[in-house]
């Protein structure tokens, strides 16, 4: 079979395996509190649950939206599927697609870009699924060593610890689209210490300004 | 038998563990599918096993982190609900926060002495229902969105697709480090350097440790550590967190 049949045949497929996976995902997800709520031999209160959606549950829409928009273009149909049924999308899943896609040395918008980005989310995704059973089968003996105070710190740290590295990364071999982003998140960060809570959503201004500033930069070089 | 003993009983862990299955199901048949497509389109074997073992291995860290989450919530919502909360589509820092949101609508405490039978499962519902947006924006936008964004790509030339996506990353990046800037220099009040540097302290650590492994990994003898070099410097800045968190270092004042 040739490339662009695969390719072809692959896409579409993906499309609806990956439809399909999100819609059982979903309705266990959904059904899952009304099947405990059998077991126990309560249902969950309705009203309270809307109550709880219009208080905590808008930010969390937008912050969704905002991270679909950003992520889908970055991870190709069958890794956004993936992430998004899988979770754990900033933490883990993006930076373990990104850090992939450069091993690799595949380019974003290629097919083998999409290949390695859903590769890499899928095992991510087994890995933690493991270490989690693991841990929940061993609770017992892990919890005081993991919850030791000394140790507390980092696990506390463990994004700053990965944004740390990929920064190094990054900014090393792209620093003049990196500098303007940077000041700009830093001062409002610094002049309005109340968007700390807010960080996933100023991803998107941050990344249009690096974009626009990687067009400009794009222009320039062709104009030279 | 107390709330919290049945929020850990047998046929909980029945139901989450069955969909966490499900889950992995999935995740083993999109990694079998990628793999076999890769090897279709002529990609190389060697390439795609170095996918595997750098994603592998990175996600350690990050996952024994998520396990933590799910130590801190089993106090109140016992261990098998939160199991398959950051198993499966929840993130670490949306869990706690929307758990304890949904207590208060609910009028009670997120503590284990507090939950009711019918606070849990309402919990557990706001939970579900307030981050399933990102599956359902999937499941009717991806194929569209998707083919979209691939379209004005082919028209400016394949480059400014991989620039894109990088000065995306990067935005991304500068604003957690932004962040972390800010936590440091306002965080106690704007301007007054009172905030924790630790979150700083910990990046800049890392991103030592990553130049580091970049280094050693061009050398010969060392090019396995290539595709381990996140994961180490990683390691590294969460070890500097600990040294300087014991030596009263980076807290906030």
């Amino acid at each position: 079979m040739n490339r662009e049949k695969v390719i072809e045949q692959y896409t579409r497929r993906t499309h609806i395996l990956g439809r399909i996976a999100s819609l059982v995902t979903l309705i266990l997800l959904v059904g899952a509190p009304f099947a405990i709520g059998a077991v126990l031999g309560a249902m969950p209160d309705l009203g309270a649950a809307a109550r709880g959606f219009a208080a905590v549950g808008i930010v969390w829409t937008v912050s969704s939206v905002v991270e679909f928009l950003v992520y889908t273009p970055m991870l190709g149909s069958g890794g956004s599927y993936l992430a998004f049924i899988t979770g754990n999308l900033i933490n883990m899943k993006i930076p373990c697609a990104i850090n992939a896609r450069d091993l690799s040395g595949v380019k974003a918008g290629t097919k083998e870009n999409e290949i390695v980005s859903t590769l890499s989310i899928a095992v991510s995704s087994l890995v933690t699924i493991l270490v989690l059973a693991l841990g929940v089968l061993l609770l017992q003996p892990l919890t005081p060593v993991l919850q030791n105070e000394a140790l507390r710190p980092a696990f506390d740290h463990v994004v700053p610890a990965l944004f740390g590295a990929m920064a190094y990364k990054y900014y090393r071999k792209n620093i003049k689209l990196a500098v303007w982003p940077l000041l700009l998140m830093s001062a409002l960060f610094i002049f309005v210490p109340a968007l700390q809570s807010q960080t996933s959503i100023l991803i998107l201004p941050s990344g249009a300004l690096a974009i626009f500033l990687a067009w400009r930069q794009m222009k320039k070089e062709a104009r030279a | 038998m107390d709330v919290l003993s049945q929020l850990s009983s047998g046929p909980l862990y029945l139901i989450c563990g069955g969909i966490i299955a499900f889950v992995a199901v999935i995740s083993l048949v999109f990694a079998i599918r990628a793999w076999r497509a890769g090897l279709a389109i002529g990609m190389d074997r060697a390439v795609l096993k170095k996918v595997v073992t750098s994603s592998a291995s990175f996600s350690v860290l990050p996952a024994v982190a998520i396990l933590l989450g799910v130590i801190a919530l089993s106090g109140s919502l016992g261990i098998p609900w939160p199991w398959l909360r950051l198993s499966v589509i929840g993130a670490l820092h949306y869990e706690t926060q929307v758990a304890q949101g949904a207590a208060e609508q609910v009028g009670i405490e997120l503590s284990g002495s507090a939950m009711t039978a019918q606070a849990f499962v309402t919990i557990a519902l706001l939970m579900s229902v307030c981050i399933m947006w990102g599956m359902i924006l999937n499941l009717f936008l991806n194929r569209r969105y998707t083919e979209r964004i691939q379209r004005p790509q082919q028209k400016q030339g394949a480059g400014f697709g991989d620039r894109a996506m990088t000065a995306m990353f990067i935005g991304l990046v500068s604003a957690y480090i932004g962040s972390y800037i800010g936590a440091f220099v306002s965080g106690g009040g704007v301007l007054s350097f009172a905030g924790s540097a630790l979150p700083l302290l910990t990046a800049v650590f890392a991103a030592l440790a990553m130049a580091l492994f970049t280094r050693l990994s061009k050398r010969e003898g060392f090019r396995w550590m290539e595709e381990f070099s996140l994961a180490l410097a990683m390691l590294a800045g969460m070890a500097a967190a600990v040294v300087l968190s014991l030596a009263g270092i980076g807290g906030a004042i």
